[in-house]
């Protein structure tokens, strides 16, 4: 059988893939990869019963339950609302409407900790927006219900900026195919536009989650980290650093690369049926 | 059910994109809208489909006021130009849409549904493709699709925009003779609006001819093609060339030559402007008579039964298109670069203060 030369790169005008390729690849491996394995290595320093009874200790299950709970709350609420602004700013035009689309990327540029401290100082049992929880009998600051409102707020800007460009390229068309056909407004948005978003807000939904899951700085101010309801994760890595117990901090951080890993390749999974479905064969 | 549009009138900030229009469709009836861009033929089908408001004027269906009438309850058949198909469905799910999205009452059981989708695809000729999605089709097999789906609610009207303006030419031709004859199994009013001249001419009962949101003239395909209202419809629907004169007590001169024009008898000393089809153009080795105008022979294309020629005129130096037969071509002789006598016939004149091209 003949032998045929790999066939990577193609003919074009503008050459260097050897040179960028390379590049790439040391720069993924020195900033991403490198990195995160020696989450790993640190990791192997400690045998499996040490592990487990550090990952598994009641108080991180505690905390876990609070990350990943909130920040799935936060990714969901966010994916909502994301494809309502989006909407807003894609569809119809008023005054202010710049200004409003630049506030979007504002949780973006922000400084955490500048977050964590107004939503603490908003949310707080006599703060401005605080008081009329305490009036629902609820409480917001130093609750779970406070790491969500944190979560929230820092994941805005993905949905939106994912959405939006899709929405804009969509087609009015279909629209008026699906309205001339008989189908009322309800289901013109089920039926034809959502189908046509899903992958966009499934991308936003990840981004979303993941941000939320790594989130410190915001959180840290309005949860309150009380030991077994309002700690999260990441602040339990930092407490273990404080420590000086490295090996411990890093098992931690392990799990959640694990959890988090298999949580972004199922979404990127179902990301992948929903813009793949209507063509393959 | 018939189409009946009363003076409809519709502006697009300070644009007026259709002045006026009065129309009447009558049950079973395929029309086209024929104009070109700009001419606010599209505009007046959205108003007729619902999708477009006007800002004066009523549209009547079987003789019932349907203007306050939204898209959804005016029951129209819609085929876009870009097809406007679900990518996330299949064909036979596309076709499907319009039954599925009933109402619980009114919407028929999936087995009925089922049988009309398997009725349309067999209309539509795509019986295996029913599990494709949109993006495996061609140009071609979409707008059927788009078509099927569109016949699938059963409208009383059928209105297609540009439904053939995306496809190349060969499928071009193929999809409107087959809309013909669907359009005479079926015999639902259909209005479709274009701007290629063939097509209209092709296709349709009878040509709405729009200009500047305005109806230029109306008619049988003959009736539109022989005796074109104005110089706009003459010059829109095929070749011509233009032939500038001065007009006076029914006789124009076109350059150096004279011709009697008995019906402009009482006008005087007017700007005309002739037009002539490329196949009244005759051609002689030798002038006959004073009719005849000098020419030299540019450019002979010379494939297929009809001979095309261009040629300047040697007293204005006005090009002049000529069509001639095979015969005729090869009994001449012709070659390029000789001086030939052109003489133009069946001219048709029109005295126009503000026409020009």
């Amino acid at each position: 059988m003949p032998l045929r030369p790999l066939e990577i790169k193609k003919y074009s005008i503008l050459p260097g893939f050897g040179l960028t390729m390379g590049f790439t690849l040391m720069y993924m491996g020195f900033l991403v990869v490198l990195p995160l394995s020696t989450v790993f290595i640190q990791t192997a320093g400690i045998d499996w019963t040490q592990f487990w009874n550090i990952v598994a200790a009641p108080r991180l299950v505690a905390s876990y339950k609070l990350s990943f709970g909130a920040a799935f709350i936060a990714a969901l609420i966010n994916t909502i609302f994301g494809l309502l602004v989006a909407w807003v700013l894609v569809r119809y035009s008023f005054p202010g409407k710049r200004v409003i689309d630049g506030l979007i990327d504002l949780p973006f540029a922000l400084p955490t900790a500048v977050a964590g401290i107004t939503l603490t100082t908003l949310y707080a049992p006599h703060g401005w927006l605080g008081k009329y929880f305490t009036f629902l009998a609820l409480k917001a600051a130093f609750t779970p219900l406070g790491v969500v409102i944190a979560l929230t707020f820092i994941g805005l800007p993905f949905v939106v900026r994912m959405v939006q460009p899709v929405l804009e390229t969509l087609d009015q068309e279909r629209e008026e195919a699906a309205a001339s056909l008989g189908a009322d407004r309800l289901q013109t948005f089920t039926k034809v536009i959502f189908p046509e978003l899903l992958p966009a807000l499934l991308a936003g939904f990840a981004l979303a989650f993941a941000r939320a899951l790594g989130e410190y700085g915001s959180v840290v101010f309005i949860s309150g980290n009380m030991p077994m309801r309002t700690e999260i994760t990441p602040l339990l890595i930092m407490t273990k650093l404080e420590q000086f117990d490295y090996a411990g901090a890093n098992a931690i951080a392990s799990v959640m690369l694990i959890v988090s890993f298999m949580l972004l390749l199922l979404v990127n999974i179902l990301q992948w049926w929903s813009i793949n479905r209507h063509t393959d064969h | 059910m018939s189409i009946e549009i009363r003076n409809i009138n519709k502006q697009f900030g300070s644009f007026t994109a259709l002045k006026d229009i009065n129309l009447k469709i009558s049950t079973g009836e395929l029309v086209a809208l024929l104009g070109p861009s700009g001419s606010g033929k599209t505009t007046l089908l959205r108003i007729i489909a619902g999708l477009e408001v006007a800002n004066q004027g009523c549209i009547l269906f079987n003789g019932e006021d349907a203007t306050s009438r939204n898209v959804q309850q005016r029951h129209v058949g819609f085929v876009f130009q870009h097809y406007a198909l679900f990518r996330h469905m299949t064909v036979s799910e596309n076709i499907a849409f319009g039954l599925k999205v009933r109402p619980r009452h009114t919407r028929p059981s999936a087995k009925e549904i089922q049988a009309k989708v398997q009725q349309l695809l067999d209309l539509i000729k795509l019986e295996g493709l029913a599990n494709r999605y949109p993006t495996q089709l061609s140009g071609g097999q979409r707008q059927r699709v788009a078509l099927a789906r569109a016949l699938a609610v059963e409208p009383q009207v059928l209105l297609l925009d540009e439904p053939f303006g995306a496809l190349d030419a060969k499928v071009r031709k193929e999809l409107r003779r087959w809309l013909r004859r669907l359009h005479d199994e079926l015999h639902v009013t259909s209005v479709f609006v274009t701007h290629d001249q063939e097509e209209a001419l092709d296709v349709a009962d009878r040509i709405v001819i729009l200009n500047d949101g305005q109806i230029e003239q109306m008619g049988t395909p003959e009736e539109v093609y022989e005796h074109p209202k104005s110089s706009f419809v003459y010059d829109f629907l095929g070749n011509v060339n233009l032939f500038h004169g001065r007009i006076h007590q029914g006789r124009v001169s076109i350059g150096s030559i004279e011709l009697d024009v008995p019906e402009y008898a009482d006008a005087v000393d007017k700007q005309a402007v002739s037009y002539v089809r490329p196949y009244n153009i005759e051609i002689e080795r030798e002038a006959q008579g004073q009719e005849f105008i000098p020419a030299r022979i540019l450019f002979i294309r010379s494939v297929g039964p009809i001979v095309h020629l261009e040629l300047k005129r040697e007293d204005t130096g006005d090009l002049v298109e000529a069509e001639l037969s095979k015969e005729r071509y090869q009994a001449l002789q012709l070659k390029a670069g000789e001086n030939v006598f052109v003489k133009p016939k069946d001219l048709k004149i029109f005295i126009h203060e503000d026409y020009c091209i």
